[in-house]
């Protein structure tokens, strides 16, 4: 520091203070009104400390049955949320790193075609396409289906720019001393890349994992069948009431749930989790 | 494209490789987005019947729609907001945090999590606060003399759109913020601070000037997610209202085709928008070649 | 144990530029050659050809009489020591050196007995299990060694393997390099920029400048019959002084003086000397080179001047009491004169 300028700390610890406090209120205020019961809503306010029924609420929303829009029991959901965010970053990483090694390690015709056809899939968010891509979907009878949540959300040109950035600094002699070693494409791909890519791997996991979690308008537009709806997108057709209050406990403590996993990954694997952002995004 | 010096010589290995990143980028990307630039240039009439080709008449209509010119108004209104809030609050916070020695891990930790909160949920989580009847914002603004409906009130959706969707955002910019902060080298301000420049004439002559290149880099992303991204926080508060004052044209494309079916007008709204990502995409890696070669 | 050929063997790359013109070398079983040239002279090229890295454009590889132009790397029957090491950072010394015998099938107790004898030839028993990240850039090197001498090769391929080590490191591992090649008799090829390192290790060295052959021989008679002013300046230190000079019949005019030689030409030569070659003399001796001291450049040993002789720089080297003065005469014996030609290749 340049000056110790007591006031100047003392600032910007306010200021990160009041950030804290900005940041977490909005997640604060839904885990309160998760642990008050329904009839504590109806006197105008929502209260400010934490109430008894916490246990009963949670146990009611994950067993489901609590209302006709929370008729699904919640861990069928949470369940649908993980195979949809494993698939999605487990199939990034494998169709990525997989066609980094090609277009890193071979000479092959038609290497810079596949290389901007990967580059492409940058240009074109599902939001952008999203009604032929639904009827591809539904051509293919994917609808209602793992396969159909997760495979268009697969393909990523980021996912395979970092890799064959990680690649691209790996030296040379490594591959040669591995192919005087005697080992062919795949062993070296298996023995020596793959353990060399670790950590790479472990920060784009986490990166995917969050974006597969947080996905939204796909499973919605995908899922008609409820035994299919994520965690994420179902929140949305719980708060959709036509008559009568909604029920905030429930549908806060369903919110409450629904970020726990990311959010978890993010505060344990902090180190990861910054490495795989600032990667990407190179 | 860079190249290595030891390469495998195998022939049919390599698009064994390639093939299943081509197989659903052909089947899920280029053959969709092949359709909706083919449907833009037709229309189907009422009965999904008979359809016919009509050229470039559904842009043309498109651009004299009053509602997309609105959807395009709207849309530059809440990136441009949303980035001047998300940004503004998590440069703050990074200068603060870069004036820690010991607690800046801690607060850190304590302000990146958002990141990992789906937009729908950052959505329902703002709402909820804000709802007119037991939102407990909406009761102390109601205590100053405010009150607060966006519901009803245009205004007030859109604030609350803002605020929902750069909340999440913050922890990212923070992040790029406090990594740019981290790259100006110490000596430089010291070397303003012996030149007998204070805190404040610092952060505007040195840091400022240096971060620049950071912060043009964190406008071109928090435009990207606005524009794509915050469709969960539209849908969960306000599902383009009221008026259309927040129906931004991401949520309008979903609107016209899947709610409104007017395929031709939703596909060509698809090929706008494309257009605008390979824009923002090219300024994006014109700005980071130009970042490498310094 | 194999003898390594290379008949008329050429490199064109698909751009055209050609980086290995028509070499013809003849390895025997167990010599120690040395490839020594400036960067960018194909030396490494060459070694990589050899290794089965770079692809061969024209001629053959011969490793025993077994022709290898079109067997991989792995099939060849060599090892290489590379520059940076290339040790497999997430394997510990034991895995590094046993993954291309394990990539073989051997079995396991014939590995442990050759990892083992590795590493009690090389000193790096201890630290087996540990990572070469926890390892001195001397300890890298030894396993670098160590993963080629497990395998029992034919040929083993050096590219700069000292390059990357301090001076002092350098020359101690440059030994130890020679004798474990004696003691192992087995077929090497060295790759080296630096003069010193290929006359100390080489049985012979071949000079190469731009993918040519510029000369093959054991390192004295490089040293001592350079083949052009290219060898003549690349080898030995400090680099050979060239003057120019005129003959006519055995008569040579250089410099302002007349010498008489043993050898006739006519025309114009390059005229080169070393510097241990040339005596002092008082200014105007006859026969001695009139020269102008610049400065005295002290090495302990000996010292070297640093002479003007007639608008060209010369070195010589004088024991280390010899007096100088600022203006002398330098001598030298007309056998240690080597000529060469406008060309630049040697006449006699």
């Amino acid at each position: 520091m340049v000056e110790n300028q007591r006031w100047l700390n003392v600032l910007a610890h306010a200021v990160l203070i009041l950030g804290v406090i900005v940041v977490a209120l909005p997640v604060y205020i839904a885990f309160v009104a998760s642990t008050h019961e329904s009839g504590a809503f109806m006197s105008g306010v929502i209260p400010m400390l934490p109430g008894h029924n916490m246990v009963e609420t949670y146990s009611a929303v994950l067993r489901g049955g609590v209302s006709s829009q929370i008729s699904q029991p919640i861990w069928l959901m949470l369940g649908n949320s993980m195979i949809m965010a494993l698939m999605i970053a487990v199939g990034k990483i494998v169709i990525s790193i997989t066609s980094a090694f090609a277009i890193v390690y071979f000479r092959f015709p038609c290497r810079g075609l596949a290389f901007w056809m990967i580059f492409i899939t940058l240009m074109l968010p599902v939001e952008v396409r999203i009604l032929p891509t639904y009827k591809v979907i539904a051509d293919l009878g994917m609808l209602n289906s793992y396969a159909g949540l997760s495979i268009p959300l697969i393909a990523s040109a980021t996912a395979t720019f970092l890799f064959r950035q990680v690649f691209l600094t790996m030296p040379d002699e490594l591959v040669e001393a591995a192919r005087i070693d005697g080992a062919g494409p795949m062993k070296f791909f298996r023995d020596i890349l793959l353990p060399l890519s670790k950590t790479n791997i472990a920060a784009l996991f986490v990166i995917l994992f969050i974006y597969g979690w947080n996905q939204y308008l796909w499973p919605l537009l995908i899922t008609t069948d409820p035994s299919y709806t994520t965690i994420v997108s179902g929140i949305k057709r719980m708060t959709d009431v036509q008559d009568g209050t909604p029920m905030w406990n429930y549908i806060m403590a369903v919110s409450v749930l629904a970020m726990l996993p990311p959010v978890a990954v993010v505060v344990f694997m902090q180190r990861l989790f910054v490495k795989g952002l600032i990667e990407t995004e190179k | 494209m860079q190249n290595k010096r030891a390469i495998f010589g195998a022939k049919g290995l390599p698009y064994l490789l390639l093939a299943p990143q081509l197989i659903i980028t052909a089947i899920f990307f280029l053959w969709p987005a092949g359709q909706a630039i083919w449907q833009s240039f037709l229309r189907e009439d009422a009965f999904g019947i008979k359809t016919t080709f009509v050229a470039l008449e559904n842009y043309r209509y498109l651009f004299h729609d009053p509602s997309y010119l609105n959807s395009l108004k709207v849309t530059v209104v809440f990136a441009l907001s949303t980035a001047a809030l998300s940004m503004g609050a998590a440069l703050i916070l990074a200068l603060a945090v870069d004036r820690m020695l010991r607690s800046a891990r801690l607060y850190s930790t304590l302000l990146i999590w958002p990141y990992a909160v789906a937009p729908a949920i950052a959505g329902v989580l703002w709402w909820f606060m804000f709802n007119p009847t037991i939102g407990i914002l909406p009761y102390l603004l109601e205590a100053v003399g405010y009150k607060w409906n966006h519901a009803l009130d245009r205004g007030n959706a859109m604030t609350l759109v803002v605020i929902a969707s750069a909340w999440k955002q913050i922890s990212y910019n923070f992040l790029f913020f406090v990594a740019g902060l981290q790259a100006i080298p110490g000596s430089l301000r010291e070397a303003a601070a012996i030149d007998g420049a204070g805190p404040v004439r610092r952060f505007w002559t040195i840091t400022l000037p240096l971060l620049s290149p950071t912060t043009f880099f964190l406008l071109v992303v928090t435009i990207v997610y606005t524009m794509f991204d915050t469709f969960g926080v539209i849908d969960a508060i306000t599902e383009g209202g009221p008026a259309q004052s927040t129906n931004i044209l991401v949520y309008k494309v979903y609107q016209d085709g899947f709610v409104g079916l007017n395929l031709g007008s939703s596909a060509a709204q698809s090929v706008v928008l494309m257009g605008i990502v390979i824009l923002l995409t090219v300024i994006q890696f014109r700005f980071v070649e130009r970042r490498v070669n310094y | 144990m194999a003898t390594l050929t290379l008949e008329s063997l050429g490199k064109t790359y698909d751009s055209g530029a050609s980086a290995v013109r028509d070499v013809n070398i003849n390895v025997a079983d167990g010599e120690f050659l040395v490839l020594v040239g400036p960067s960018g002279c194909g030396k490494s090229t060459l070694l990589r050809m050899i290794a089965g890295l770079e692809t061969v454009t024209d001629g053959t590889i011969r490793i025993g009489d077994r022709v290898v132009n079109k067997l991989e790397p792995a099939e060849r029957d060599i090892a290489m020591v590379f520059q940076n090491y290339a040790l497999y950072p997430h394997m510990s010394v034991r895995e590094n050196l046993s993954y291309g015998l394990r990539n073989r099938r051997m079995a396991k107790a014939e590995i442990n007995r050759r990892v083992d004898e590795a590493a009690k030839i090389l000193e790096i028993g201890d630290f087996l299990e540990r990572k070469p990240r926890a390892l001195s850039g001397g300890q890298r090197q030894r396993v670098a060694m160590g993963r080629a001498i497990v395998r029992e090769p034919s040929v083993f391929l050096f590219d700069e393997p000292l390059s990357n080590l301090d001076a002092k490191l350098r020359v101690s591992m440059r030994g130890e390099i020679r004798s474990l090649q004696k003691r192992l008799g087995t077929t090497s090829v060295y790759v080296t920029h630096d003069q010193l390192e290929a006359m100390t290790l080489a049985d012979r060295l071949v000079v190469l400048r731009a993918g040519k052959v510029e000369q093959i021989g054991t390192p004295l008679e490089v040293y001592q019959r350079p083949a052009s002013t290219f060898v003549a300046e690349f080898i030995g230190s400090p680099a050979m002084n060239l003057l120019d000079g005129v003959m006519q019949g055995h008569a040579l005019s250089i410099a302002g003086a007349s010498l008489t030689l043993p050898h006739s030409h006519q025309g114009p030569v390059r005229v080169g000397v070393r510097a241990e070659d040339l005596r002092a003399a008082p200014a105007g001796t006859t026969g001695g080179l009139p020269v102008h001291l610049r400065y005295v450049e002290e090495l302990g040993s000996q010292r070297l001047g640093h002479f003007d002789c007639a608008g060209e720089r010369l070195i010589a080297a004088f024991p280390s009491g010899q007096a100088l003065s600022d203006e002398m005469a330098l001598m030298a014996p007309p056998e240690a004169l080597h000529l060469f030609g406008a060309d630049g290749m040697r006449l006699a």
